[in-house]
Parts: C-alpha cells; structure tokens; sequence
C-alpha cells in the first residue's frame, strides 16, 4: 500500500461500504447465531460480502467484528475466543482486498452500561474492548473504527483500550437521536460535545452513523462541521426498517431517496462516507459516483 | 411540613432523581399518617409520568430515565411496608410478562420499558432476552399476566412477534393475555398484521399503550 488511509483522506473524499447483517442473512445466517463466528466457521461467506463491496467501490471494508467485543460475545458464550474470532475477521477482509483498498477493524458497543446504569465497570469495559483490537491489529486492520456508539463513555473506553494495543489509526463515529433540541446519544451526550471530547482525545476522524437516515444525516454533518475542522465520518442508514406479512424487510427510504441526500452530506462537510443499516453493495455502486471525485 | 408541600417535594425529588429524598419523604408522609396511596397517586406518580414526558420531549435521556426509575423504586420499599401492615393494597395496573424474543440478545429497549411499567404501578415479569416463544406463554399462565410484552431488535427475530401470537392462538389463550409489540423494526401496522393488541415506539408510549388494553 502506497499511502495510510489518513492520506487519502486528506486527497479525496473515501468511500466506506454498506449494511453487513442483511448480506449475511441472505447468505443462511441463522437467526440467533453470533455473526462473528462465521469468520472462523464459513470465512468463505465473509470474504465474498466485503469482496462485493470492494467490487461495488468501497475504499475501505469494515470487518465482522461489531459485535467482537469480548462482552458483546459472553451473550454467545464465546468470549473466550475474542481474540481468534477479531483476528480472524480482519485476516480474511485483508485476503480480498484489492490494490490501494483498506481494512477497518470494526468495534461495536457492548450492548451493556457502565455504572450506574448498568453493572460494568471503565477497566472491565477496555480490558473487553482490548482484546479484540489486539485481535483486528494483529489480523492487519489498517485502522480501527468504534462505531455506533451511543454512550461517549464507553467510546472513550474503547479508546484507550485500542490505542493502548494497537499502533493504526482509530477513529470513532456516535450514533444519534434527532430531538427538537438537536442531535443527541441514547446517554444523552450531544454531537457537540462528542466531538469535543474525541477531539480533545486526539482522535483523528469522527463522525456519525446509523439511526439517522439519510437527509438527518445530512443535518447532522452540518453541525458536526461547525464544531470541528477533522475529517467527518457519515454513514446512514436507509431509514427505517419494516417487516411485511410475508417476511419481506423493506426500508423506508429506498435507493433512490436516500442517494438524493449525499450530496448535501459531503457537501456539508463529511469527507468519510459509507452506508449502514440497508444499504447494500447497489447503494454503494451509486455512492460512488457522487463520492469519489478528486477535491 | 404541609400535605401539598410534601407532594411537591415528592413530585420534585423523582423529577430530579434524588434517591434519598425520595425515600426520606416517604417515611415523613408515613409519620404524619397521611393517606399514603394519596401520596403515591399525588405525588410519586405525578413524578414520573413528568419525567416520561421530559424524555419524549427531548429534554431527559437514559440515564435520567433510570435514575427516576430507581428512586420510584427505593420510596415504594419504604412505602410498602407500611401499606402492608395497613392491609392497604395498592391496586396493580396490571400484570405485564415481558422479554425479548427467541434469537435476540438485545435488551436495552425492554429493560427501559420494564422498568417504566414498574415504576407506573405495573407488575412486571422480566424474564430476560433470548426467550423462548412458549415460555412466554407459559410465564404469563403460571403468574396470572394481565399481558405479554415482546421485544425485538431484529428483522429476523421479530417474526417470533408474531409465533407468539399464532401460538397464543393455538392454545385458546388469544385475547386472554393482551400483546404488546415493540423494537426498532416494529410498527403499528406490524401489530396490525399480526394481530396485536399494541404497539409503542418507545418506553413512555408502552406505559401508555398499557394502560389502554388494561382500560385504564
């Protein structure tokens, strides 16, 4: 690889990829399975989904590794393979990706408080969210994305936990509610004060995603930018999920709304764009076009 | 101190989470002898629908949401007792049998609804996430539930939304124990469909939603 992911972005705007979840379940994925376990046991099936999203234009894939976390995995019983399955997730990414294409290591919240609301504790949080970044590290993620994270706290746990095992880029996106005050976490933390404190951490890309659809999104990147002159990550998602009597899953806004908004989301100011929940690799075929221009 | 005083410092004190305020005016009203399920009614209540509606207007979060919920909590063991001993019952607003269904380890949306059906004077069964669709109906046999709230997270989990229902069907039960719908997936046009008795977007809305099938 001729540059780190840091410099393209300085270059152009980068295109990430789309929804994971749905592409697995198109593939069998059983209802109730842990998704991460199927870096190990149909790896195959793994490598085909970011290979399409490669295929699609994405610059850089996010790993099968959302869920990674050694507390989100103790919900399947298999935190004791935290590290094999996170390892195992960005080996196999790496295997499909193309020349000048990047792999981000994918850290998802752990679905459990810290205290007060919940039973955890700081350290228990980063010694769970340390061993998978050890394990995407080692697998060759070329950066670490936290993601979807709806408590700062836990985003900065992540934090330190990846910056302590792991010498690539970690960057950290929140997920937020729009409210007739603004944009804020489940936790309550506004977009502003996110980005303060990832800031003052030194984090060197933030951002948003899922949520949101894709016009919100769009908002949002505005008030984002006007706190902080970083790179903006954005990924929405294609609104809202909903399920026919047939078992059809269909989402709210559909390709062709939701493609309308991205120019007004790069236009004001995100410079990382991706998908998110239902979107696919058609979704960012299209992106594509609008996203990587040379700027 | 003054009945309505008392009132409004309870009002104030679950309003603003203060957990040992909370309990400390409980055991005031308790030495004044005052009517205790006034106070509940007047003063507790009143409480928390307030921080319900502070939520869903933006202005309160998670957190804040919990807290309240816990101090609900902590002045009713201090209320409870009391209520006891008086042989008063305080009259549940029903029985709610609640989880997230088979597949789905997802529950932080359940565990807010659960604990907002409670501290709103319902008698909750939480019987966790990843629940099987025939323990529900079980569950909301051997504890007498008034209804069942099903959770769901997922696309895919929430068809046991709707097995939930046809077994309901199959074992005579439907319309014995009202269902409750919810999830980020679901609608009211899913509940609809498959023939629920509510849905609610979010925790404020399921109390409300509650307390419509229970005619309240």
């Amino acid at each position: 690889m001729s540059i780190t992911i840091l410099e393209l972005i300085r270059k152009r705007n980068v295109l990430l990829d789309g929804g994971f979840g749905t592409e697995l379940i198109q593939r069998g994925f059983p209802q109730g399975a842990c998704p991460e376990s199927w870096n190990v046991e149909r790896p195959e099936v793994v490598k085909e989904i970011h290979k399409s999203y490669f295929d699609a234009g994405s610059d850089a894939v996010l790993t099968n590794s959302f869920g990674g976390s050694a507390i989100k995995l103790a919900s399947h019983h298999l935190e004791k393979r935290c590290y094999e399955l996170n390892r195992a997730a960005a080996m196999i990414a790496n295997e499909v990706k193309p020349e000048g294409g990047y792999v981000g290591g994918s850290i998802g919240p752990t679905g459990k408080f810290l205290k007060p609301q919940g039973e955890f504790t700081e350290p228990e949080f980063e010694e769970a969210f340390a061993e998978q970044a050890r394990g995407l590290a080692d697998g060759k993620a070329d950066f670490l994305l936290i993601e979807t994270q709806y408590d700062l706290r836990e985003g900065l746990c992540a934090l330190r936990a990846a910056r302590k095992v792991a010498a690539i880029p970690v960057f950290v996106t929140m997920t937020y509610n729009r409210v007739p005050r603004g944009f804020f976490t489940l936790m309550g933390n506004s977009a502003d004060r996110c980005i303060e404190e990832l800031e003052k951490e030194g984090v060197p890309a933030v951002g948003a995603n899922c949520t949101l659809d894709s016009s919100d999104m769009a908002d949002l990147v505005k008030v984002m930018r006007e706190k902080t002159r970083l790179p903006l990550i954005a990924q929405a998602n294609a609104g809202k999920p909903s399920l026919s009597g047939e078992g059809e899953v269909s989402y709210s806004q559909g390709l062709e709304n939701y493609l309308q908004h991205i120019p007004k989301i790069i236009e004001n100011g995100a410079n990382v764009i991706g998908g998110c929940c239902g979107t696919n690799p058609d979704y960012i075929r299209r992106m594509a076009v609008l996203v990587k221009k040379p700027g | 101190m003054k009945k309505e005083e008392l009132l409004a410092g309870i009002e104030k004190a679950i309003i603003e989470g203060r957990k040992s305020e909370a309990e400390d005016l409980a055991r005031e009203a308790i030495k004044a002898k005052l009517d205790l399920t006034e106070v509940i009614e007047k003063g507790y209540v009143p409480g928390i629908q307030k921080v319900g509606d502070l939520w869903e207007k933006g202005d309160y979060f998670l957190p804040e949401l919990i807290t309240s919920a816990e101090c609900m909590k902590a002045a009713m063991a201090v209320l409870q007792p009391e209520l006891d001993k008086a042989n008063i019952k305080t009259k549940s607003k029903g029985k709610a049998v609640i989880g997230t269904v088979e597949g789905d380890i997802h529950d932080i949306g359940k565990n807010l609804v659960a604990s907002m059906l409670s501290a709103n004077g319902f008698d909750v069964v939480d019987l966790g996430a990843d629940v099987k669709i025939e323990k529900f109906v079980e569950k909301a046999e051997e504890t007498k539930a008034d209804f069942i709230c099903l959770s769901a997270l997922l696309t895919t989990t929430m068809l046991g939304q709707r097995k939930a229902i046809e077994l309901l069907k199959q074992r005579n039960l439907y319309g014995k124990f009202k269902v409750l719908v919810g999830g980020a997936p679901a609608s009211q046009k899913w509940a609809d469909e498959i023939g629920a008795d509510g849905y609610a977007e979010n925790a404020m809305l399921a109390v409300k939603a509650a307390k419509r099938i229970m005619g309240a």
